[in-house]
C-alpha cells in the first residue's frame, strides 16, 4: 500500500494505482474523458491534469516543490517508496487535484473542448449525464472567447444500433480503443489529421461502408462515449435521463450474468445499460443483452389467464384457472404429473415450485425447460454464452435440491413428458419455438398448464395459460455458469393481472392443501440457504449490489 | 572573421564520396573499425558521454545521458535514425544522406557496437527521395563489402539497417511519432514516460537519435575526447554548487536561411554569436536585422538587439529561445512579422496531428486569429460588455456591471500560453508540439507587438521600420530575463 497525501487528505491506496481512481476512492473528483478503467490510457484528452510534487533540481534534498509540468492523473500511478525517497519521511507521493494552475487548466482545456462543439444540448440525448455538460458545469468557464467558424463534420450512421453525430465528438478515442482492445474488431478509427480528426468506420472512396460496426459488443461504445457524439438509436429521442428511475439487475440473454441497470418508466423499460462487475462482465455487455428488454414492453403480453374449451383458448378469471387445475391435479396419479421449471425463472420461483411438486403432489418428476442454444462469441476480453438462460445452474441445482428429485432435461424430459397426463410447465421464455420432438410430446399430454408471459408455440399447447412475470417486474437471484448468485430487482408493474411465478404456484398450492406461504422473495431466499446445499451464504442480504460465489 | 570548421562536412564536396570505394579512401569505416579494435562497447559509451555531445535533432539532451538509460538486459534493442527532418527552416541532414550516407552507417555502426543493437531503423523524411536513394545504395554496398549484416569482418558483431520512408508528417520528426509510425500506426506520439530509451519501438528498449548526432561519433571515437571537447564553450550550471558542468562541445551545421547573402548549411563550433553567424553566412542582405529565428520556426525569435546571443543549447536555453534543429531564418527590414507568425502558423495549424484537446483544437484557432489580424479585421479596442451573473435578488442576470472582453492581442497571447505556457516553459499538451505553436505565437506578438498593432489599426498588413516594429529591450520580456552563462574557466 502506498502512502500519499492527496490535498489535504493522508490516504492509503494500492500500488500500481492512479490518481483518478485513487482521488475517486477518496471522494475527490478528477475530471477526465479518455480515461476509462476498462481501457488503455493515452491521456489525450489532458482533462485530469494534476499537480505532482518533488525535488526540483539543484535544490537541497529534502526540499519539496510543485513541479514544473503538470501531470495527467490517468498516467500517474502511485507505488511505495523506499525509505529515502520518501517525502517529508513518510509520504510516497504529494499531489494536489486543486491548486489554482490545475483549476486553470482544466478550464484551459475545457474552453478548448468546447470551440467547435455545437453546444446543441437542448436535442442532444446525452444531456443530463453528459460529463461534458458537467465537467463544464463544475469546472469550465462560463463563456467562450472563440469567434471563429466551427468545424461541422457530417452525422454519421455506423451500424445496425449506433449514431455518430460527429460534431459533438471531442475525439477522446474510447470507442475506437473499445474496438481495438475489447471488442477487438477494430471497426472505428480516425480519419484526417489535427482539427479535422473524425471517428468513422472504413469506408471505400464513394464514402460506402466496407465494415459497418456490427459486433456484439458494439452497444458499449455508447455507453463510454462521455460525450452525445455516439447515440443509440434504440433510444434515440426516447427519453430524458433524468426522467427515468433506475434498478440494478441482472441480464437474462445468457448465462453469463452480466450486472445490468434497468432504467424504466411507469409505463415500461426504457433501456439497459451494464454495470461493473470486477469478475463477470467488467464494465461491459453484449447488444443482444442490451437490445434484449423489448419483450417487457410488448402489447401482447399475457394479461389473463386462458382456458381451453373446445380447442379455443379464451380469456378467464384466476379463480376459475386454479379451480380448474385443482380438479386436474386432485384426479391424477403423481406418478402422471411432470412439473417442469424454467431456466429464466428466478431461484424463488424454482424453490417454490420444488417444494410444490416434492411436498405437495408428491411427484419426484421434474423437469428443466429453456431458451434454445445459442452461438458462443468470444472477444478479446468478453464472453457471449451459447446457453441463454440467466438461471440453468441455479435452477437444476434447485429443483433437485429435495430428496429424490430427479431433473430432467432435454430428451429424457420429453419423453417422460409425452407419457404423462399432466404438465405444469413454467416457461417465462419469450419466442420459445418448440422443436419437433418437444411439441409432439407436449401435444400428447392430456392436460397442460402452461406460465408465460407472451403468446407463444408453447401457450398455443396449453390447457391453461398462467400470466407470469418477466424479470423486469420481479424480485429474485440468478446463478450464473460460473456460480455467483446475483439478484434481479422489480422496476415496473407486472401487467394486466400477471402475478409473480412463484406466487402462481404457491396459490395452486394452497387450493391443493400444501403449506407454502411466503410473502416475499426475499424469504425464499431465507428457505433457499437453509435447505439447499452449497446456497448458505445465498440470501438478499448478503448477495447485495455485487452478488456472492457460490463455492 | 570566423572560419568554418569543417568535420562532418569535410567531404562532403569530394565527388563520388557517396561510393564505397571513394568513402573509403577518406578514412571511411576506418574509424569504426578502430572502435571495435581499440575500445569495447563501455568505453566507447564513456567517450560519447565524457565528450559531451548533445542531441542535434533539437531537445539537446546528451547523448551519453541518454545512452546511459537503455537497459542493458533486454533483448532486442534497438536503434531508431531520425532522417524525419521538416523543421521549416533546416536542411543539413538531407545533404549528409544525399552526399554522404556511408558516414551515416559508420555512425550507425559505432551506437550499435557501443549500445550491443543489431537492429536499426533509419526513418527518412518522405520527401527525401533522392536522399532514401543514396543511403539504400550505400546500405546495399556496405552490405557486399561486409561492414552491414552478419558478423562484420569477423568481429562476431550482427548489425541490420533498414531504411523507411515516412508518408510526410511533420510531427513523426518527434521521437515517439516516429516510433508509433514506423511500427504502421497513426504517427501520434506518446506519453513519457516511458521515455524510448525503456520502452521504444515494438514496447522495446530504443536509442533515438539524429542523423547529425550519430554523424559525430566516429570522429569521437577516431580524435578522441579531448579534441572534441575543446571545440564549443562548456558552461557551469550554477542552479549547483559547485556548479555542474554543461557542455555545448563540438561542432553545430547550422542552417541559414532568409535574408543573408549566402545562405546554406554552415558547419560552425557552437558557440558564436547571431551576428557573427551572419557574417558568416556573407552578411545581411538588406539594411537592417529585424529579427532572427534561431533554431527552426518552432523557435522564439529574437531581436535585432539580441543579436549578442550565442548560439548554442544553453545560452539560447536561458535566453528563452532555443537552437533547436539549428535552422536560423534572418529576416531584414522589409519582412512583416504579422505576415511571418501566418505563415508559421498555418504550416503548425496543418501539421498538428489532433491527438490532444489543447493542440488539436487550440492551433488553428490561434491561426484563425493571425489570419483575422493579418486580413485586417482584428478586433482594435477592448469592448466592454454588461456582465452576467447573480444579480439583486440572488437571481440570474444582468449585475449592472461591465466587463471588458479581451483584444485579439490579448486572445492570441492567452490561447496560445494555454496550449503551452511561455513564461514558466510548461506545456498541457502529449509533446512538445504545443510549445513549438506558442512559442512563436508569444514571443513575435510580444517582441513586435507595436507592428501587430499597427496592422490591427491601420485594417492591413502593415510594415514598420525596425526601430518601431520592435518593443524596446525594457519591455522585451525575454530580454529582462535572459540570463548569459559564463563558462566553467570563468567560475573558475
Amino acid at each position: 500500500m502506498a502512502f500519499i497525501k492527496l490535498n489535504d487528505l493522508e490516504i492509503e491506496v494500492e500500488d500500481g494505482t492512479n490518481i483518478v481512481e485513487a482521488a475517486r476512492q477518496n471522494g475527490i473528483e478528477v475530471p477526465h474523458y479518455c480515461y476509462h478503467p476498462g481501457l488503455t490510457r493515452p491521456a489525450n484528452c489532458r482533462m485530469c491534469l494534476i499537480e505532482t510534487y518533488g525535488t526540483p533540481p539543484g535544490a537541497p534534498p529534502g526540499t519539496i516543490a510543485p513541479d514544473r509540468q503538470l501531470a495527467t492523473g490517468c498516467t500517474t500511478t502511485v507505488r511505495t517508496a523506499p525509505p529515502e525517497r520518501k517525502y517529508e519521511e513518510k509520504y510516497d507521493a504529494i499531489i494536489r487535484t486543486d491548486s489554482p494552475r490545475v483549476i486553470k487548466a482544466r478550464e484551459d482545456i475545457l474552453e478548448f473542448l468546447l470551440v467547435h462543439h455545437p453546444l446543441d444540448c437542448p436535442v442532444c440525448d446525452q444531456a443530463g449525464e453528459c460529463d461534458l455538460q458537467d465537467f463544464s458545469h463544475r469546472h469550465g468557464r462560463d463563456k467562450s472567447r472563440y469567434v471563429e467558424v466551427k468545424n461541422v463534420p457530417p452525422k454519421k450512421d455506423l451500424g445496425p444500433d449506433v449514431l455518430l453525430y460527429s460534431t459533438r465528438c471531442i475525439v477522446c478515442t474510447r470507442c475506437v480503443r473499445f474496438c481495438q482492445e475489447v471488442s477487438g474488431t477494430g471497426e472505428l478509427g480516425l480519419i484526417n489529421r489535427g482539427s479535422h480528426d473524425e471517428i468513422d468506420i472504413p469506408r471505400s472512396h464513394e464514402g460506402n461502408p466496407i465494415q459497418v460496426l456490427d459486433n456484439k459488443l458494439a452497444g458499449n461504445v455508447v455507453d463510454i462515449c462521455p460525450v452525445g457524439a455516439l447515440i443509440s438509436k434504440d433510444f434515440l429521442f426516447k427519453s430524458r435521463p433524468w426522467f427515468m428511475d433506475k434498478e440494478d439487475s441482472i441480464c437474462t440473454g445468457c448465462s453469463v450474468g452480466c450486472n445490468i441497470t434497468v432504467e424504466y418508466k411507469e409505463d415500461g423499460v426504457y433501456r439497459v445499460k451494464p454495470r461493473f462487475h470486477e469478475d463477470i462482465n467488467k464494465h461491459w455487455m453484449c447488444d443482444d443483452g442490451r437490445l434484449g428488454y423489448h419483450y417487457v414492453n410488448r402489447e401482447d403480453r399475457l394479461q389473463l389467464p386462458l382456458k381451453k374449451v373446445d380447442n379455443e383458448q379464451s380469456v378467464t378469471q384466476w379463480a376459475d384457472a386454479i379451480n380448474i387445475i385443482k380438479e386436474k391435479l386432485s384426479d391424477v396419479e403423481a406418478d402422471d404429473i411432470v412439473v417442469i421449471g424454467s431456466a429464466q425463472g428466478t431461484n424463488e420461483d424454482n424453490y417454490v415450485l420444488q417444494l410444490f411438486a416434492h411436498d405437495v403432489l408428491n411427484t419426484t418428476q421434474l423437469g428443466l425447460f429453456g431458451q434454445l442454444p445459442g452461438e458462443e462469441h468470444k472477444y478479446p476480453q468478453f464472453t457471449i454464452e451459447s446457453d441463454k438462460n440467466p438461471n440453468t445452474a441455479g435452477a437444476r441445482t434447485i429443483l433437485g435440491s429435495a430428496n429424490g428429485n430427479v431433473v430432467l432435461e432435454n430428451d429424457a424430459l420429453w419423453e417422460k413428458v409425452s407419457n404423462a397426463k399432466v404438465v405444469y410447465l413454467v416457461s417465462g421464455i419469450p419466442d420459445r419455438i418448440l422443436q419437433d420432438a418437444e411439441k409432439a410430446a407436449l401435444e400428447n399430454v392430456e392436460f397442460l398448464i402452461v406460465q408465460d408471459i407472451l403468446p407463444s408455440e408453447v401457450t398455443e399447447l396449453a390447457d391453461i395459460v398462467l400470466p407470469g412475470t418477466t424479470f423486469a417486474e420481479k424480485d429474485g437471484t440468478f446463478t450464473n455458469s460460473t456460480g455467483w448468485v446475483q439478484r434481479i430487482r422489480k422496476t415496473i408493474d407486472p401487467p394486466g393481472e400477471a402475478q409473480l411465478d412463484w406466487q402462481i404456484t404457491q396459490q395452486i398450492a394452497k387450493q391443493l392443501g400444501g403449506e407454502i406461504n411466503y410473502s416475499f422473495a426475499g424469504e425464499i431466499s431465507i428457505a433457499i440457504s437453509e435447505h439447499v446445499e452449497g446456497y448458505e451464504v445465498a440470501t438478499h442480504q448478503n448477495i447485495g449490489d455485487t452478488g456472492v460465489k457460490l463455492s | 572573421m570566423v572560419q568554418e570548421k569543417r568535420i562532418l562536412y569535410e567531404h562532403l564536396d569530394v565527388p563520388n564520396i557517396n561510393t564505397f570505394d571513394v568513402y573509403r579512401q577518406h578514412d571511411g569505416y576506418k574509424r569504426f573499425e578502430k572502435a571495435i579494435a581499440d575500445y569495447q562497447p563501455d568505453d566507447v559509451s564513456k567517450m560519447v558521454m565524457d565528450s559531451g555531445l548533445k542531441g542535434r535533432g533539437g531537445a539537446g539532451f546528451s547523448t551519453g545521458l541518454k545512452w546511459s538509460f537503455v537497459p542493458k538486459d533486454i533483448e532486442p534493442r534497438y536503434l531508431c535514425c531520425n532522417a524525419d527532418e521538416s523543421e521549416p527552416g533546416t536542411f543539413s541532414n538531407r545533404y549528409v544522406l544525399e552526399k554522404n550516407p556511408h558516414l551515416l552507417i559508420e555512425g550507425i555502426l559505432i551506437c550499435c557496437y557501443a549500445m550491443g543493437i543489431e537492429t536499426t531503423y533509419v526513418y527518412i523524411r518522405g520527401e527525401f527521395t533522392l536522399g532514401k536513394k543514396m543511403l539504400d545504395a550505400a546500405l546495399e554496398e556496405a552490405y557486399e563489402q561486409g561492414y552491414l549484416g552478419e558478423n562484420i569482418k569477423d568481429s562476431g558483431i550482427n548489425v541490420n539497417i533498414y531504411s523507411h520512408p515516412g508518408a510526410g508528417a511533420y510531427i513523426c520528426g518527434e521521437e515517439t511519432g516516429l516510433i508509433e509510425s514506423l511500427e504502421g500506426k497513426r504517427g501520434q506520439p506518446r506519453n513519457k514516460p516511458p521515455f524510448p530509451a525503456v520502452e521504444g519501438v515494438f514496447m522495446k528498449p530504443t536509442v533515438v537519435q539524429n542523423v547529425e548526432t550519430l554523424c559525430n561519433l566516429p570522429f569521437i571515437v577516431d580524435k578522441g575526447v579531448e579534441w572534441y571537447t575543446e571545440m564549443g564553450p562548456t558552461y557551469g550550471d550554477a542552479r549547483f554548487d559547485p556548479p555542474k558542468p554543461d557542455p555545448n562541445t563540438g561542432t553545430k551545421l547550422y542552417c541559414i536561411s532568409g535574408d543573408v547573402n549566402e545562405p546554406g548549411v554552415y558547419e560552425l563550433e557552437l558557440g558564436l554569436t547571431c551576428s557573427e553567424l551572419i557574417e558568416v553566412a556573407g552578411g545581411l542582405r538588406g539594411e537592417e536585422v529585424k529579427a532572427v529565428i534561431p533554431g527552426g520556426s518552432s523557435a522564439p525569435i529574437l531581436t535585432n538587439y539580441e543579436l549578442d546571443t550565442r548560439l548554442d543549447f544553453t545560452s539560447l536555453t536561458l535566453a528563452k529561445s532555443m537552437l533547436g534543429s539549428g535552422g536560423i531564418i534572418v529576416m531584414n527590414e522589409t519582412r512583416n512579422i504579422v505576415d511571418c507568425l501566418l505563415n508559421i502558423m498555418k504550416f503548425y495549424a496543418h501539421e498538428s496531428c489532433g491527438q490532444c484537446t489543447p493542440c488539436r483544437w487550440g492551433t488553428p484557432w490561434v491561426r484563425d486569429i493571425v489570419q483575422r489580424i493579418a486580413d485586417g479585421e482584428g478586433r482594435q479596442e477592448k469592448i466592454t460588455r454588461p456582465k452576467f451573473g447573480i444579480a439583486e435578488g440572488g437571481r440570474w442576470g444582468d449585475t449592472g456591471e461591465t466587463e471588458e472582453i479581451y483584444e485579439d492581442l490579448d486572445l492570441l497571447e492567452s490561447v496560445a500560453n494555454n496550449i503551452a505556457n511561455v513564461d514558466t516553459m510548461t506545456w498541457n499538451t502529449i509533446c512538445v508540439f504545443g510549445i513549438a505553436v506558442s512559442w512563436p505565437a508569444v514571443s513575435y506578438m510580444r517582441k513586435f507587438r507595436p507592428e501587430f498593432e499597427a496592422t490591427i489599426r491601420e485594417g492591413k498588413l502593415t510594415t514598420l521600420s525596425v526601430e518601431d516594429a520592435t518593443v524596446p529591450p525594457e519591455e522585451n520580456y525575454a530580454f529582462q530575463q535572459r540570463i548569459i552563462p559564463k563558462e566553467m574557466s570563468e567560475l573558475g
